[in-house]
């Protein structure tokens, strides 16, 4: 399963939902807990209270039959005279039906039977299946002084006495005794007591045969905290409560024995004085002399079923909680996966490739409509992309276009001077530097015929393809419309005819023009509008030359022109040039400017006219450094030599 | 380039301030051509705050120019100076055009 890859969402989301359900449960497991336990608690205490209740009840059937038994005998005995085999009689229909009964008698004051008896007291008993007759009374048994004979007749009524050992076969018992009395001359006298014991076995029987749980078990103190019965069986009548607390390094169990012989009841946890196990003691007074009853159950007998049910819980809530991991898993690859496949997607995009294959959206949720969102997007991308290209190469084939066109412009314009004729010397230098591949500014020179040169610069308005356009048709015009004899004034007023004629976007050119005499040295020019140019005599501060006046090309069809004169001397240099020069910014924005211009022209050292033309160019190019080229830059110098007669 | 216009009785007063070249010429020309459309007919361009004009702001003028000439209007240009002034006067413009020192004496002129 690819896990971990996606580990850190789906770990998230499991462990979020493991963590809460997981504490959800516990707290419903401990608070379950605990109200059961409440519960499970106080049923058992109903239980041992139950069986408390139930011994009492038995234990006091068995006391009842005892005592009634000698209640019924004593009044007759009382009253009438019996004789020792009638008495004897009568103990035996007593005893015979009622084995809870030990043995029953009758015990005399001394000479209340006849008045040669000191001791009489006949007595029954039982031995395993047999009644044996017996007369207890001697100076080794001097009955008057025992407890259980004393203490009715002080009190005048029926008491039971403690447990103690009977003499006979040394069995341990309780005996009650009831005393009977005759009245003689109307005055009652105290003549004696009927007893009848009940053997402590059956009292431990009864207390021992009560069950509660598997190891629960009931144990009887007598007033002063002996145990009257207790599992144990060499603890009874032996020890007492508050050594069996001393035993089990219990001090609360002091306290509670305590509590018990004072006659009072609870449900307490204590550490059992049998094993030393946590138990819970139900304690209660028992309805005999003084006695009280005290019931243990085990603590894991009575929680036992909590335990058992705890336990229970506790693994459904596990199996829960695998169940909420496994569950958790799949939902977080339902959502990662669609996302996962999304992350591909972006990252193949990112790559560059756009046509991979997205999820179809299966549902309508978040997921779904995110996928379709990114689909979108793809698409989007797709078409972008498509048209980047398209703009791309597009302009990919403008800018080749462009860079031809740019060769062929600068084919156009004449590099080399073309072979002077014999003896004739002029020197031309030229620089033109288009602002974009293409530019406005033109420049022509050549032979008019053997004696004339024809120049010019020129400058079409605006920049770029448009200015390019009609930069070429201006210079064909003005080559294909010079003819020998025609004035420059002439030449422009021609071509402003042809340019003007057809000339709706108002685009123009300037120009400057001259006719050059090779043998004279006279320059004849005329101007449309067009920056003059400078004329620089070697001994003379480079001067402008004065031009006339002359409308742009192309704008009026009617416009005028006219020519001046002036004669050149040889090594006289005439500098043409368009206004990108003195138009040129530099990161200060401030033109270079004609007076600049000026002042290079005045401390420029050269020889040639291609000396001068790089001395200017590189001026401008100096000062503009760092901003682009706003406008063409043409540079024409033009170097008169003389006239050297062959 | 900003333009600021106000109208003095007949006469329409564009105050130019900045350069007049290839990126600002065009704006110049949507505002006089809506002027234009507005019935406008003599115009009063101050070019004081004008340091630059370029081919493609004279062309501009004279597109301008044509348009208000079939419709019988006029220019009228004031507050030239420096380069401007230089290059008005070398192309020729102000023998097309009249020129003022201000705006004051250009007013009123019709």
């Amino acid at each position: 399963m690819q896990f971990r890859k996606r580990g850190s969402f789906a770990v998230k989301l499991m462990s979020m939902m493991v963590a809460s359900s997981g504490l959800i449960l516990i707290v419903m497991i401990i608070f379950n807990y605990s109200s059961l336990k409440k519960s499970y608690l106080s049923e058992a205490e109903e239980a041992a209270k139950n069986l408390s209740k139930s011994i009492a009840q038995q234990v006091s059937l068995l006391l009842a039959s005892a005592e009634n038994a000698t209640k019924i005998l004593a009044p007759i005995v009382g009253k009438y005279l019996f004789s020792e085999v009638e008495l004897t009689r009568f103990l035996e229909d007593a005893i015979k039906n009622k084995p809870e009964i030990f043995g029953m008698g009758v015990a005399f004051e001394p000479h209340a039977f006849k008045p040669e008896l000191y001791y009489f007291m006949p007595y029954l008993y039982r031995q395993g299946d047999t009644i044996k007759p017996a007369f207890l009374g001697s100076p080794g048994y001097d009955y008057f002084n025992w407890k259980w004979y004393a203490a009715p007749k002080e009190v005048h009524r029926g008491l039971w006495s403690e447990p103690y050992q009977e003499l006979i076969n040394e069995t341990v018992v309780c005996t009650f005794a009831e005393p009977f009395y005759r009245t003689s001359q109307g005055q009652k006298q105290f003549q004696g007591e009927v007893t009848a014991s009940i053997n402590l076995q059956w009292l431990q029987d009864i207390v021992a045969s009560a069950k509660i749980f598997d190891h629960g078990y009931a144990f009887l103190l007598s007033r002063t905290g002996v145990f009257v019965t207790v599992p144990k069986k060499e603890w009874i009548m032996n020890l007492n409560i508050f050594f069996a607390a001393t035993i089990t390094d219990n001090p609360e169990l002091q306290r509670i024995g305590q509590k018990m012989i004072e006659g009072g009841e609870g449900f307490v946890r204590i550490k059992d004085f049998l094993d030393y196990q946590d138990a819970w003691l139900y304690f209660a007074p028992f309805p005999v002399r003084g006695f009280s009853m005290g019931v243990v159950i085990p603590e894991r007998e009575l929680l036992a079923g909590l335990y058992r049910l705890n336990k229970r819980l506790i693994f459904i809530c596990l199996v829960g909680l695998l169940f909420l991991v496994v569950v958790a898993m799949l939902i977080s690859r339902k959502v990662t996966g669609p996302i996962r496949l999304l992350e591909r997607s972006a990252a193949a995009i990112a790559q560059g490739n756009l046509n991979l294959a997205l999820p179809p959206p299966a549902t309508r949720d978040e997921i779904g409509s995110l996928t379709n969102s990114f689909k979108e997007m793809q698409e989007a991308l797709k078409e972008y992309i498509a048209n980047l290209a398209a703009t791309t190469a597009s302009k990919e084939r403008i800018e080749s276009e462009l860079k031809i066109a740019h060769s062929i412009q600068m084919n156009f314009l004449p590099k080399k001077f073309p072979p002077l004729p014999v003896g004739k010397f002029v020197e031309v230098a030229t620089f033109l530097a288009p602002a974009r591949e293409v530019g406005g500014d033109l420049y022509d020179y050549f032979l008019v015929n053997n004696r004339h040169i024809f120049f010019m610069v020129g400058d079409v308005s605006g920049k770029g393809v448009p200015a390019a356009l009609l930069m070429a048709v201006t210079k064909t015009l003005l080559k294909g419309l010079t003819e020998v004899g025609l004035q420059p004034s002439q030449v422009l007023a021609k071509v402003n005819h042809e340019l003007a004629s057809e000339n709706d976007s108002m685009m123009f050119v300037s120009s400057f023009c001259g006719i050059l005499d090779l043998e004279t040295g006279e320059l004849t020019y005329s101007n449309a509008g067009h920056n003059p140019p400078i004329l620089l005599r070697p001994g003379q501060e480079p001067q402008w030359l004065p031009v006339p006046e002359g409308f742009f090309l192309g704008v009026f069809e009617e416009a005028v022109y006219h020519t001046r004169r002036i004669k050149l001397l040889p090594n006289d240099l005439i500098l043409a040039y368009t206004d990108g020069i003195v138009e040129a910014v530099n990161v200060h924005e401030r033109f270079y400017s004609k007076e600049r211009l000026m002042i290079t022209l005045k401390e420029a050292q050269y020889n040639s006219a291609e000396g001068l033309v790089k001395t200017v160019k590189d001026s401008v190019a100096t000062f503009s450094q760092g901003v682009p080229q706003a406008d063409d830059i043409t540079i024409l110098a033009l170097r008169f030599k003389g006239y050297k007669i062959p | 380039m900003q333009i600021f216009a106000r109208k003095e009785n007949d006469d329409l007063v564009l105050e130019i301030k900045g350069r007049i070249d290839a990126l600002t010429s065009p704006k110049l020309e949507e505002e006089c051509q809506s002027r234009i459309d507005q019935g406008e007919k003599t115009f009063i361009l101050d070019l004081g705050g004008v340091e630059y004009i370029s081919s493609a702001g004279l062309r501009t003028i004279l597109i301008l120019a044509r348009r208000l000439n079939s419709l019988e209007g006029q220019i009228r240009f004031c507050g030239l100076h420096g380069m401007v002034e230089e290059v008005f006067s070398i192309s020729g413009f102000n023998s097309l055009f009249p020129i003022f020192p201000s705006v004051t004496e250009a007013l009123g002129q019709s």
